[in-house]
Order: C-alpha cells, then structure tokens, then sequence
C-alpha cells in the first residue's frame, strides 16, 4: 500500500507495521495536527501584529535619518538580488565572472551609500540600525576575516617555527574566549587603548571584535582543508615550475576552500545569529531594535509576536545562506560527490 | 666540459635518509640527447630516489649533477632547481593532475603562468597534444571523469606543454589496469621515436626492449649495471640482474 511508502525511503518498504509504530504515528500526527492548530488559531486571531507591522521600517534601518533610508534599501535590495542570481545562476565558470565582481563590491557599496555617500553631508555609520546594521556587522566582519584567517592557517602550516607558533598560540588563544568576552573587549576596552581624541565608533569596533575572534575558527577550518591536500599536488606544481606563492594560490588553496567550504558555511551562519550578541552591548541591531520596542509602553507583552517576527527573519537569511553555500559546494564540486 | 653533450652527468651522488642506510649509494651516470634510459630494480632500491634527484625533488648528501649544462650541488641553488624544472617534465605514478581544474586548464596552466605565453596560443598547443594523445574530446572534463589510462595521457600532455628537453617517468603504468597499459605506453614510444630523452622507471619489459637504449639496474642504491637492452635482458652480465629478471618475467 502507498500508506507504507510514504513513511520509508525508496526501496525499503516496510513490510511489517506493528501495533507500536501505529500508535508512535498517531501520537506524532495528533501532536503535530494539535499545535499547527494551535499556532494558526493564536496567530491568526489572538495574535496582535501591531507591534510588528508599525515598526517595519524600525526593524529594518534603526533610528536611521529619514530622508535617508533609501540608502540602506538600496543595499538591501541590492544583496537580494545578488543572492537571487546566485543561487539560481546555472552558467559555466566562464560567465560567473560579473557575479564574482558584483559580491566584491558589496560591501564597499554599502559602506559607501550607508555614510552618505551622494550626499551633501556624511552621516555617522552608527546611526545604523536594525535588519541593515546586522547585516553590516556581518559583512564587513566576514570581509575582513577571511583574509586574516586563510593568513592565519597558512601561518600555521609554515616551517618557521615563529610564524607557525605565533599564529598557533593566537588561533588558541582566540579559541579559548567566549565570544561575548571578546566583542566586552572591543566595546570597552578598546577606547581605553587608544591614544586621546582618537575615537573609533562602536560599529567599527564590533567588526574588529568579531573579525579577531572569528578568523581564529576560519584558520582552522581551511587547516582542515589544507591538510587534506595530499603532497603529491604540491609535487606536481613544483615539477611544472610553479613558485610557492603560484602552488599556493593556484593549487593548494582552491581545493583547501573546496574542502573547508560546508565547515565555513557554518561559521557565517553563526555569525549572522551571533551579531545579535551585539543588542548586550547597545548596538540596536535586530535584537537590540526588538528589545528597545518591547520596552516601550505601547507595545509592552507582545514579547510573543516580536520574537516570532524575529525568528522568521533569523530563519530566511539563514537559510539563504545555507543556499548559498550548498550553491558553491555544487558549483566547485569537481569530483562529483553531489551530484 | 667534455660532458656537455649530455643531458644529464650524475657523478659520485649519494644519500642517505637516516643514518647508516644509503638511499642512494656513489651513483655515476650519463644520459646523451635523445637517449631513453629505463631504470629497473627491486622494490626500495633508489629509483625514485634517484630520478627524483634530477629536478630537485629529492635532495642529496654528496657527489653533483649536470641537467641540461646546469649543475646541482648538494645544497641544491633554488634558483637553479627552478631553471631545470622549467625545461624537465615529469609523469607520476599517481597522475596527480589537479582535480579542480578542467583538462585543457591542468595543461595550460603552467605554460601561462610560469612561461607567460598567451591563452589562445598555450590552449591551440594544449589541444594539439590533447589530439596526439587521442583524448581530444576529454578537453573540457575533469580528471576525475577519466579512466586512469586517460588521466595518465593527460599528465604526459601536461609535461609537454612545457615544451621539456627531458621527460621523467615514475612508474607511469603501475598504477593503471592492464588493459590501459598499452594506450599510455604507445603515447611514450611515439615520444622516444621524436627524439625525446627520457629516464623512464617501469617494470614493462615489452616497453624496455623496445624503446630503451640502455636499461639501468639498481640495486640497495647502487648501479649494479648499464646495458643495452639485448644484452640485459638476453644475458645480462651481473649474477644479482639476472635473479631479478627471473622474478619478474615468468
Ligand atoms: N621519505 C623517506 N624517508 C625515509 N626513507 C625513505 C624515504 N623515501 C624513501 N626512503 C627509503 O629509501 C630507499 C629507496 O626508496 P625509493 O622510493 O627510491 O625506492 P624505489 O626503488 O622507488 O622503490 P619502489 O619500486 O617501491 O617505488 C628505500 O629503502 C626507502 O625505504
Ligand atoms: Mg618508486
């Protein structure tokens, strides 16, 4: 009976159903049936979205200046379709090229129109909030720690011994800190280290906390990849008169980020949710932005509707990221594992 | 020098990977332009070893070496290990093409890179191998699509794209089915009868008979004897030679 299939995967029908599994599929159906009820009825009907739907626009940009949120909109419209093209974008190598260009600006762009570029008059970055401060704290913090942790893992593999215990003891001591401790440093102690009148806004100085703190676990996941490399590849780029910068860049380094590729998707998820660590320190970015609105007398007790809100947008951009990893996990999958 | 005519001299090399055991043991020996030189011996003798010497991937304790008129010392000079890599090929045993790279890249890489010649006239030359070889149609593959015999073809048109003076062989057909054997060694007879010189490792005594113009016996490191093929393998003129070709062909 199809009943049967629809339970197991292809080719292993099971053939026996006991008096055990039919009761576990009742239960799980009438639990499963019981809350979608539930949640449908509460949010359809008790719900009140008010809370949500008159502050669409505090979500997204913050307290930033009025006149001026066409800004950031334009930058988040412009990351969507980038993404849109992305993940959808069934072209050969060969034709990836504007996309590869348009991500390499993204940031620029966005720093670039968000301090009011165009304009008459810059406008503080730290105005900056909700949906679009996440994102800027996510991607400016993965632009500058890639770099710095394919740096650190090559540090790594290096034979001085300096370089390589240097960068070691860095990627474990980074390791060994919470990541809260870390993003207390660059709010708090930072300004301390600074000599007087120079000031370095705390936008900046959460890049800085995360990039530190991240790149330690980007080095170990390309060590991972760099690892698996096997030295016959190496061999082979010496043998056809390839310098070490070439084999490195050429060779070793394509198949490593190949390698590290599903471990580094992991890492920007968690640093989209992490950003929300930020909402401790001030920063009124999405979860700071929710907590600022739960605290106003208006909307006080719609903790429910505002953390489901938030939920949902946690969830979207996770998961396309998640899309866009498995896009590049296909699109440089040459030995054909997943396809 | 009276060598010059020579492609390589190795004059009184030897090595050792830890003390007491010779890897290689006061070796001295000549290969002339053109020449195919195959090397033989038993297992852990210093094959490797040996050719891997000849463009720097192995390095030595004592002795030098002359490769296309430049000469290793024992504190082999990077500059010139580079200067010979650029002018010698060499084929593995694994293949070890680069698996994220399209055939026709694995082959044009280096040449663009390291000779900066221009795309379309390393790609034309790419392909052209790719045709001598019979795997034309594989250009825009990778090597994981390909059978270990193809792969092996791809890895002597990569070699070559370099336009090499001298081409190195590492056991080419050990790591390949039988029946795959023949299609790599005929690409490498069809080098020797363009003139190629090349030290060829490989246990195919077909291959050596008829290719080689003189075959080198290693044993424990050491030059047990140099012959030509007929001779070596009719009868060759050292007890220990003879007890390892009654092992291998039976
Ligand atoms: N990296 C190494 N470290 C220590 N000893 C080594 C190393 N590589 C090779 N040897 C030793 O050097 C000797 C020669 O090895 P080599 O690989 O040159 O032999 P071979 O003739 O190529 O053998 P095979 O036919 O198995 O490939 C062997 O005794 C081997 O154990
Ligand atoms: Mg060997």
């Amino acid at each position: 009976m199809d009943y049967m299939k629809f339970f197991s995967k292809k080719g292993d029908v099971r053939i026996h159903f006991n008096i055990y599994d039919i009761i576990l599929n009742f239960l799980i159906l009438s639990i499963a049936t019981f809350s979608s009820v539930k949640i449908i009825v509460w949010s359809f009907f008790e719900a009140n979205w008010s809370v949500v739907s008159k502050n669409l626009a505090l979500f997204t940009f913050g307290s930033y200046p009025y006149h001026d949120r066409w800004r950031p909109s334009i930058w988040i419209i412009y990351l969507l379709i980038l993404c849109f093209f992305t993940i959808f974008n069934k072209e050969t190598k060969k034709k990836r090229r504007p996309l590869v260009f348009a991500w390499g600006l993204f940031v620029p762009t966005g720093l670039f129109l968000v301090c009011g570029g165009l304009g008459k008059y810059p406008i503080p970055i730290s105005y900056l909030g909700g949906l679009s401060l996440t994102i800027m704290l996510t991607s400016c913090s993965l632009l500058f720690s890639f770099p710095f942790g394919i740096f650190l893992a090559l540090c790594r593999q290096s034979e001085l011994f300096l370089v390589r215990n240097i960068s070691k003891l860095y990627i474990d001591f980074m390791r060994s800190f919470p990541l809260i401790t870390v993003l207390f440093f660059g709010q708090l102690l930072i300004p301390l280290f600074l000599p007087n009148g120079v000031e370095v806004n705390r936008v900046a100085r959460a890049v800085f906390a995360f990039t530190i703190f991240l790149s330690a676990y980007i080095a170990e996941d390309f060590r991972c990849g760099l690892q698996s490399i096997p030295v016959s590849q190496i061999e082979a780029g010496k043998v056809l008169g390839f310098n070490d910068f070439q084999i490195t860049s050429l060779i070793v380094l394509p198949q490593a980020f190949t390698i590290a590729l599903p471990a580094l998707t992991n890492q920007v998820i968690g640093l989209f949710q992490n950003t929300s660590l930020m909402s401790i320190l001030g920063l009124a970015e999405l979860l700071g932005i929710s907590r600022s609105l739960l605290a106003n007398p208006e909307f006080i007790g719609s903790y429910l509707e505002v953390y489901i809100w938030l939920g949902l947008i946690y969830w979207l951009f996770c998961t396309i990221i998640a899309m866009l990893g498995r896009y590049f996990e296909y699109q440089l999958d040459y030995d054909g594992n997943n396809r | 020098m009276t060598f010059m005519k020579n492609i390589i001299n190795v004059v009184n090399l030897s090595k050792s990977y830890s003390a007491g055991i010779k890897a290689l043991d006061d070796i001295s020996l000549d290969v002339g332009k053109g020449e195919v030189l195959v090397v033989m011996g038993p297992s852990g003798s210093g094959k490797s070893t040996l050719i891997r010497t000849f463009n720097g991937l192995e390095s030595f304790d004592t002795g030098y070496l002359e490769i296309l008129g430049i000469r290793l010392d024992p504190n082999g000079d990077e500059k010139n290990i580079r200067e010979i890599r650029k002018r010698v090929g060499m084929v593995f045993q694994q293949f070890n093409l680069f698996p994220h790279l399209s055939i026709l890249e694995n082959i044009t890489l280096a040449p663009i890179k390291v000779q900066k010649r221009q795309k379309i006239e390393a790609q034309e030359h790419a392909l052209s191998l790719l045709s001598n070889m019979g795997i034309l149609s594989h250009a825009n593959k990778y090597p994981s699509q390909l059978s270990g015999g193809e792969q092996q073809r791809v890895a002597i048109a990569r070699s070559l794209a370099l336009k090499p003076d001298l081409l190195l062989f590492d056991e080419p057909t050990s790591a390949l089915d039988p029946e795959r054997v023949n299609e790599v060694l005929d690409a490498m007879r069809d080098l020797a009868k363009k003139g190629m010189a090349m030290v060829v490792v490989t246990h195919e005594v077909g291959f050596a008979k008829e290719v080689a113009d003189r075959v080198l016996f290693m044993d424990a490191g050491r030059v047990i004897e140099i012959s030509k093929p007929n001779i070596f393998f009719q009868n060759a003129k050292e007890e220990r030679s003879r007890r390892f070709l009654n092992q291998i062909i039976k």
